[in-house]
């Protein structure tokens, strides 16, 4: 049987400026971008070097200091976005907006954060942003809620409506998952950054940047609980961020991933970015008193050679504002 | 004023009011203004909020105010529009019928677009006839069914009737076409057809809908009025002369109308072009009477008579005009039928004694009773639904709560802090409420129950607690324990297991929504706990 994604990804689709106009026009979603991608997902940055890692934190500790200023902070930390974002870059930031929640509950991610990183992309040159996450809400529902409407009308990123049509079935070739339905500008995208939110999880301890890819495909993904630790990392070996950006700004403690009440949700005023997935969501999870080898799937994220939880091999750093 | 002149007047209107209901049925939706200011959203939970006057034709019509009078006691959200709709109609006559009504509009434009029948058989087809009678029977029926204490009005009223069919069979079923067309071009070998498919989808989504909607009996819905579109090829505008209640209750007010015909039979040829261009058979021609109540003011027979022989004039003198042709056996039929039909409509126990299980009302709704005195079965709520869950029932409320709402969890979820359904209902049947209502749990639509054997954790077929990660509740109404179950191998492993707390469910089946366990999930909800009633208290 052939697959209905290969089709997509053997005959790609070139960009036709006059037709990304008119979905600009229509206010929905653009698809041009399906050119030249490799089967195994975006090319990662990594990939090309065995230079080490590096982990940067960066800490608000001011009352009323600018989490915008702290994240170009955080970038410049790291060497700017430049190092990360060429000219002419498609750029996907995949956030977890995933529930209709407002902001500051603490389930989805930052829109200042989210608004900070895209104007620092934008800066760089990208020549087209976009925000990209398969909600479990009602998409327009949680575009408007969490804030991500703003932010994508503020700082003219496009917003994708995870349609249908736009779930196309690739092989991830992970240990538990092979053809899943993928939410396609993810993978079409020249650069991903993953800017998920860090809150409790009650089934995998706790939702970070690894399990954020959950939200990066379609299809019946209830089903991936039933091996949530080992799916998780099939997903991840999928989706290789050019780098992960955990906001840490406030974290849900307890009745994640949902939450719902502000006696859920502590105030961390963290950022942790890494161009190593494990270990940005190993020193998340500190932030939660875990040890990062007790959560599942780090600790099979560096087993399978995804990255490591080790934070002394990387390039540490650590920035306050 | 030239007949001439008025037939445009009236093509205009007809036209324009046509364009606005549309134009209001579409936008009954979720707001497509998404980019709402995320510092107002950190104030407080949003509660978004159509801002065009969604219900405005139902407003306008006199049947849906005087129904919801008589049966459920109540002043409906701007009734004076109604008023001043029967105001004009004591002065004008049906000019409502004529001039305005989208349903109308829509059989003036079948029949005249291919006329079913042509010269002396179109004379015969316009005449008037016994079965123009119906009309009053069917209103009857309606006011004292309404009074009785069962609202069915719904079901005939032009309004509701037309947003139903539109809004539940017309435009999913092209939608459902159209999204079957671009999920081909979608996986097409050509490029520019691929780009095509996006492009279309991006253009035709807040219109149609951004999934597969589906309305269940929909296929009903959409039969009738395709049937009802037919007829027009019997007779033009069948409905409005034979069938519409609405129609009739405006040709009984139409009884003291100042505008009236004015026939010269001196000037008449007996050519008949008025009786063949009569749209209401309304006995247009000199030396017939004209029937005012049958009249719907369309202006045919004075633009299309040679010899001017007839115009519309304005008298001033306080007179009755000829009374409607109602014939006793509809009257009497009508009382009749209007009383029983609440009495058998309770016959299946559904108000007073059992309550179904499934009958899961839309947050906000008031007890059942009450419920069926007001709703209008229009099928806005589930037009507006973000998630498609609320659906017309088949026989989930009985028989006298025939294609009413009901939620669906298979096919949706109640979105928990959304409350658009409440805020668009015509008759109050489901109260404007706010999200916090929902939040803090005075609303409550049904509650969650476990199926455990069903359950994956609980018959020991591996972890899961989709149900627990979803529910929206803090703390979470669904809450998980760690024990001892039973492999099928033999070994007993150390599982999650979910439990249901009713005192914090709120009944939005998003559960049951997400069980993995799919057609008839291992958690589902039913009505049995919903506020809205007592008898269906559980929890003292």
């Amino acid at each position: 049987m052939e697959l209905k994604g290969k089709k997509g990804i053997n005959h790609p689709i070139t960009r036709r400026t006059t037709l990304k106009r008119l979905l600009q026009i229509s206010g929905g979603m653009a698809v041009s971008a399906l050119g030249g991608l490799p089967l195994n997902g975006p090319g990662s940055v990594w990939a090309e070097s065995a230079k080490k890692g590096f982990i940067v934190e960066g800490l608000g500790e001011k009352e009323g200091y600018s989490l915008k200023a702290l994240t170009r902070k955080v970038f410049d930390a790291a060497g700017g976005i430049s190092r990360f974002i060429s000219k002419g870059d498609v750029v996907v930031v995949k956030p977890n907006i995933s529930w209709a929640r407002r902001p500051d509950l603490a389930a989805t991610t930052n829109p200042e954060l989210m608004e900070g990183v895209i104007e620092l992309c934008q800066e760089a040159g990208a020549k087209k942003v976009r925000i990209a996450d398969n909600t479990i809400h009602d998409a327009r529902r949680c575009f408007a809620i969490t804030g991500a409407g703003a932010v994508a009308k503020k700082t003219g990123a496009d917003l994708v409506h995870p349609r249908s049509s736009l779930m196309k079935e690739m092989n991830l070739r992970g240990h538990r998952l092979d053809v899943w339905p993928v939410f396609v500008p993810l993978v079409e995208a020249d650069k991903v950054i993953n800017l998920p939110v860090a809150k409790h999880h009650s089934l995998s301890i706790l939702t970070l940047g690894l399990k954020s890819w959950i939200g990066a495909v379609g299809g019946r993904r209830y089903l991936l609980h039933q091996d949530i630790h080992q799916t998780i990392v099939d997903l991840a070996q999928f989706f290789k961020p050019t780098v992960t950006l955990i906001d840490a700004t406030r974290v849900m403690t307890k009745n994640g991933p949902s939450g719902g009440s502000l006696s859920d949700v502590t105030i961390k005023n963290t950022l942790i970015l890494s161009d190593d997935p494990v270990a940005a969501d190993a020193r998340a999870s500190m932030l939660f008193g875990h040890r990062p080898e007790d959560i599942g799937f780090i600790r099979l994220g560096q087993k399978q050679g995804l990255g490591t939880y080790d934070l002394k091999s990387l390039d540490q750093k650590k920035v306050t504002l | 004023m030239k007949a001439k002149h008025l037939v445009r007047i009236r093509r205009i209107s007809q036209a324009l009011f046509l364009f606005l209901f549309l134009f209001l049925l579409i936008e009954s939706r979720l707001p497509q203004d998404i980019y709402v200011d995320y510092s107002v959203a950190f104030s407080s939970e949003v509660d978004l909020r159509i801002d065009r006057p969604t219900t405005f034709f139902f407003q306008l019509d006199p049947l849906v105010w005087l129904t919801s009078l008589l049966s459920g006691h109540q002043l409906i959200k701007g009734f004076w529009w109604a008023l001043i709709l029967l105001l004009v109609t004591l002065l004008l006559g049906r000019v409502f019928c004529g001039f305005i009504c989208p349903f109308g509009t829509i059989h003036h434009g079948v029949s005249w677009v291919r006329p079913a029948l042509k010269g002396s058989r179109m004379v015969k087809a316009n005449q008037k006839t016994p079965g123009q009678r119906i009309k009053y029977f069917l209103l009857i029926t309606l006011l004292v069914g309404s009074f009785i204490g069962l609202n069915l009005t719904g079901l005939m009223d032009p309004i509701s009737l037309l947003f139903r069919s539109l809004a539940l069979a017309v435009i999913p079923g092209l939608g459902e076409g159209m999204k079957e067309l671009f999920d081909w071009m979608a996986h097409s070998d050509i490029k520019i057809i691929n780009l095509l498919s996006y492009g279309g989808e991006v253009l035709v989504s807040p219109i149609f809908g951004y999934g597969h909607l589906s309305f269940k009996t929909a296929w009903i819905i959409g039969l009738i009025f395709l049937v009802i579109l037919f007829l027009n090829r019997i007779r033009p505008r069948f409905w409005c002369r034979i069938l519409c209640p609405l129609g009739a209750l405006l040709g009984i007010f139409s009884r003291l109308s100042i505008l009236r015909l004015e026939k010269d039979k001196e000037k008449c040829t007996e050519c008949r072009l008025c009786s063949k261009t009569c749209q209401g058979a309304a006995s247009p021609m000199p030396g017939e009477d004209w029937e005012n109540a049958e009249c719907l003011m369309c202006f045919n027979c004075f633009d299309s008579c040679p010899e001017d022989a007839l115009s519309f004039r304005f008298r001033w003198a306080p007179a009755f005009n000829r009374s409607p042709d109602m014939g006793r056996r509809a009257v009497l039929g009508g009382i009749l039928s209007g009383i029983s039909l609440p009495l058998l409509g309770r016959l299946d126990g559904q108000v007073h004694k059992v309550s179904d299980p499934r009958l899961i009302r839309p947050p906000g709704s008031l007890p059942e009773e009450d419920f069926l005195r007001l709703c209008q079965r229009c099928g806005l709520c589930m037009k507006v639904c973000p998630t498609n869950v609320i659906n017309p029932t088949l026989g989930e409320a009985g028989m006298a709560g025939f294609w009413t709402p009901h939620l669906i969890m298979i096919q949706g979820y109640c979105e928990y802090t959304c409350t658009l359904c409440g805020s668009v209902c015509p008759t109050g049947a489901i109260k404007e409420i706010s999200g916090k209502e929902k939040i803090e749990r005075p609303i409550v639509i049904g509650l969650a129950y476990l199926d455990r054997g069903r359950c994956l954790p609980w018959s020991g077929n591996g972890p899961c607690i989709v149900c627990q990660e979803h529910c929206p509740t803090s703390p979470k109404a669904i809450y998980l324990r760690e024990e001892l179950v039973n492999r099928p191998d033999g070994r007993r492993v150390p599982v999650q297991l979910p439990y249901v707390d009713l005192k914090r469910c709120v009944g939005c089946g998003i559960c049951e929504n997400r069980c993995p366990v799919r057609g008839r999930p291992a958690i589902r909800v039913i009505s049995a706990g919903e506020s809205r009633s007592l008898k269906n208290r559980i929890l003292l």
